[in-house]
Parts: structure tokens; sequence; C-alpha cells
């Protein structure tokens, strides 16, 4: 295995990434039975860095998000933004999910204002800022349409929109491109790596797609089945441009690590 | 960054896509099939009792329910009539709904509270509206106040239930993301919840104009002056047929009217849904 090993990546909490999991477990309580999800699992995440985090199916990487993010609290070890223990939701952090959880009754406008309606930033700066990312995102001219006349890969720009209107330093995405046909995710897939490293955001990716995994990320982290825990961790290097997908893919690296990863990950379904 | 051929692909289809006309000429279609229905059964039954002493007595005729139309709207009987008889509909509707919707919508807020007061709602429900009228006279006299009454109690449970399914329907997916997004308890109430729930809240509240009107119809059979209760009570207790029915029509004409209300109200609060 070409990946370095597990224990390898931290030798204690680290206090100055961005976001640190130090031995997180968690387990679920299934009539009466004890179902163990996350086993001892440590990785942690840089300022600008995007990293992606593969697994087999239904080994647990949604449970894994939603700990990172202070949704679910874990049963043991410790999660750290910024070096400080993680007490309740963190401020900065930008969600998203394979829904695009767009509330019907909200023009697109108005979604992506959300964040900042709650945080009461004042009206007219909220819309401007939202405008000014809704038009990067491709969508001008949608900004007063309801999420139910957009198509598929527009309502998840305004998710995207949604999400980075609010200057998030991390953003954790599970599988946020998996619904959409090829074309339109490797377009989306290239918007969010300009918008995020031109701005020097960190992003945490939770995907079962190992080509996306590879073309995004600086770092891939392989996961085992459940409980479970880092299997592998690959730095990804193909070239200076990060911010073109088809790029990426086309680049003589990719497919090696693509089929490293994969072997991977078929070793540990058994 | 460059404009996005997918992203304004997919905006011509949708501006594009269903011409309105046949739609519209089959509503047309179906609205002129039930005037023609309604003209039919009334033809059968003007046919059946016409000149026939007995069946006009027993089962009355369109042109005589006619005829004791023209003359309630004549004396002016059947405007406060009608009058009455909404004004204390729409007032129960109104309080029945609010409260049932506040308590409904509360319920979100509180698992345990919502667990603890569920049987009562059961219980509650279960109870006939007609049984409580006795008492709702007593309580509240023989004036407007026991007909909001009758018909709050009528609305108020259906209010509380179609309410908390709305609110318990909404998707945890949706109240995380509020989460991530710093929203407190309330935030996550307003914004979310309460919005989320109107579909269910609009259900609720085109069944139970229905509803309503029998409460307050009931409420006046038991003890009044005047409403359409009234007129039919006592127009049957002098079998006055034609009359009852002709009260009947008027009870009939402002149900749909309320109904119709509601609708309009309904596209108003949530013109997300009506582009459908």
């Amino acid at each position: 295995m070409n990946g370095s090993e597990p224990g390898a990546i931290s030798a204690g909490p680290s206090r100055a990434s961005l976001l640190s999991a130090w031995k997180l477990s968690k387990s679920y309580m299934t009539g009466g039975k004890v179902t163990p999800v996350i086993g001892e699992l440590s990785l942690t995440l840089e300022p600008g860095e995007i990293v992606s985090v593969v697994g087999p199916s239904g080994c647990g990487k949604t449970t894994l998000l939603n700990v990172l993010c202070g949704l679910l609290a874990p049963d043991g070890g410790e999660v750290r933004w910024r070096g400080a223990r993680l007490a309740g939701q963190p401020s900065d952090v930008g969600y998203m999910l394979q829904k695009d959880l767009l509330f019907p009754w909200r023009s697109a406008l108005a979604n992506t204002t959300l964040g900042l309606e709650i945080r009461k930033v004042p009206r007219a700066a909220a819309e401007s800022r939202a405008r000014a990312l809704l038009d990067q995102l491709g969508l001008h001219g949608f900004a007063d349409f309801y999420p139910s006349t957009l198509s598929g890969g527009m309502r998840q720009r305004v998710a995207l929109a949604r999400t980075l209107v609010n200057d998030p330093a991390i953003l954790l995405l599970d599988e946020p491109f998996a619904a959409l046909d090829f074309q339109t995710k490797l377009l989306i897939e290239s918007d969010t790596a300009k918008l995020v490293r031109n701005t020097g955001r960190a992003v945490l990716l939770i995907t079962h797609d190992i080509e996306e995994a590879v073309s995004l990320a600086d770092r891939v982290i392989v996961l085992t089945a459940r409980p479970t825990r880092v299997k592998a961790v690959y730095d990804i290097s193909l070239g200076e441009d990060r911010t073109d997908m088809i790029a990426a893919r086309e680049h003589p690296r990719f497919a090696d690590y693509v089929r490293r990863i994969w072997s991977d990950l078929e070793v540990s379904r058994s | 960054m460059n404009s996005n051929p997918i992203a304004s692909a997919d905006a011509g289809q949708i501006l594009d896509r269903k011409p309105p006309a046949p739609r519209s000429r089959r509503v047309y279609n179906i609205f002129l099939t039930q005037i023609a229905v309604l003209a039919l059964l009334l033809a059968v039954w003007e046919f059946f009792t016409h000149g026939n002493k007995l069946a006009t007595f027993l089962f009355a005729s369109p042109s005589t329910i006619g005829g004791f139309l023209g003359k309630m709207a004549l004396d002016g009987s059947l405007w406060t009539d009608m009058y009455t008889t909404g004004l204390e509909t729409v007032l129960g509707f109104v309080v029945g709904n609010c409260i049932g919707t506040l308590i409904g919508l509360s319920f979100w807020y509180s698992r345990f509270v919502s667990a603890v007061v569920q049987p009562f709602i059961v219980a509650l429900g279960s109870i006939p509206t007609i049984a409580l009228a006795p008492i709702v006279i007593i309580w509240f006299g023989t004036g407007l106040a026991s007909k909001i009454a009758m018909s709050t109690l009528s609305v108020v449970v259906v209010a509380i239930v179609t309410s908390y399914k709305g609110a318990l329907g909404v998707d945890p997916d949706q109240i995380n993301l509020m989460r991530t997004l710093g929203a407190r308890k309330f935030q996550i109430f307003r914004k979310l919840v309460v919005p989320a729930s109107l579909t269910d809240i609009f259900a609720g509240l085109k069944m139970t104009v229905g509803f309503a009107l029998v409460g307050a119809i009931i409420g006046e059979f038991m003890s009044s002056s005047d409403g359409l209760g009234h007129a039919i009570f006592k127009a049957g207790s002098l079998y006055i047929i034609p009359k009852v029915f002709a009260a009947l029509v008027a009870t009939i004409a402002l149900a749909l009217v309320l109904t119709f209300v509601v609708g309009k109200v309904e596209r108003i609060l949530t013109p997300w849904r009506s582009i459908d």
C-alpha cells in the first residue's frame, strides 16, 4: 500500500489544524443491540485544503460528518475546531447534502440569504451578496424563481450559493453532486473548486465517487467498513491548476490513484 | 466566471414547457358538464313532483323551492339568516383554527408535552360536537357566543391534528441545515416549521369550513331566533318542506362561498405552490 498508515496522521489531538478529530467513536442502539458505526477514527483538515473521504457504502460517512459539525455528539474521542474543543454548533461551517434542502416557499435569492438572515445581517447587504454569488454560479436572472421551477443542477447551485454566502472557513459536503447528471456534475465541481480555492476555504467532501474524490481533492482518506476507521490516506498531486475537472481527469496519474483507491475499497468490502 | 451553458440550457426548457390552452379548455368542459348534470337532476325532480300535491308536499320541487328563495330574498330574511350563520361560522372557524393551529404547532416545541396531551386530544376529538350543545348553551347563553363556541369546538381538534402533523413532517435534514446555519429553536420554528406546515394547515382549513358551518347550525337548532339553522328547524316543525330546502340551498351557497374564499387565501399565502 502506498498510502500512509493511519497512525501516522497525528500523534495526538492537533491544536494547529482548522479541524481535527481524535479517536472518534460512535455507536447506535438498534433494537437493544449496539451497532458500532465509527471506531477510533482520527483525521485533520488544514486551512485551504480539500480532503475527500471515501468508503464502502453504509460505512458511516454521514454519521462522521454529523459528528464533525456538532449535530451528533461522539461517544468517545473529540473534535477540535481551530484547536478548541467543539461545543454545540461551530459558527463558520457550511453544510451541504445530496438533497438541496431548498425551502420551496422561498425564492432562489431568499434561500441564499437564509444564513445571513439568521445572523441578522441587514437585508440589503445580504441580498447584494447573494445576488453576486448567484451570478457567479451562472444563475443570473433566476434570483426570484421558486425552487420548483428550477432544474436539479440549478437547485444544487442555489444550495451551494446558500452555503458559500455565509463565508464559511470549512465546507462539509456530503455527496452534494451525486444526484446530478455527469456533465452538470463536472461543471458544478469545477465551479466549486474555483470558488473554494480562490478564497482559501477548506473542504471535507464525503463521496462514494472515487473519480470525484481524486479530481477535486488534495488528499483522499479511505475508510474501512463499519466500525469505520481510516484505512489509507493518499496525497493527490495532479499538477498546478486544480480547478478544471476535465484536465484533472486527463492527468497521467489520475487513473493510477483511482485504481489504488478502488482496490483499497474492494478489500474492505469483504 | 463564464456564464454557464448547462444552467441557461435548462432555463430555456423550463420557460418553454406547458402550453396552457388545453388545460383551461378541459376545466371549461368539466364545468359545462356539471351544469348539465345539475339541470338534469332538477328537471327530473320537477317532472315527478309537478301537479302531484302529495309529492310536492313531501319532496318539494325546484319551482316551489325557487319560489320560497325569491320570497325570502324579498322580505330580507334570506340575507339576515345567511349573514347570521355566516358570521357565526366565520368567527368559529377563525377562533377554532387559530387556537388549534397554535396548539398543534406548539407541540413541535416539546415532544414530552405533546406525548402527555395526545390522549386527551383523541378523547376530545371522539366526542360528537352535538353532545356538547346543551352544555354550551347553558355556559354561553342563547345568543351569538354559543354558536361561535359550537363552531369552534367542531373545528379545533382537526386544526390541532393537521397542524401538528405538518410540524412533525418537516424534513430533519432541513432542521439540521438550520442548526448548522446557527439558528436558534425559535428561528427554526418561525422560518422553517411554520411555513413548512402551511400545506397541511390549509388542507385542514378546507376541511374545517364545513365543520364550522355544521357547528353553527347545530347551535342554531338547539336555541336561536335567527340564522339558517333556525329557518330550517322552524320550517321543518311547520312541515313547510320547500322552505327547508330553500334554506338548505342558502346553506350550500354559503359553504361554497367560504370554501372559495379559503382557496383564494391559500393561493395568496402560498404562491410557490400554484406554480406546481
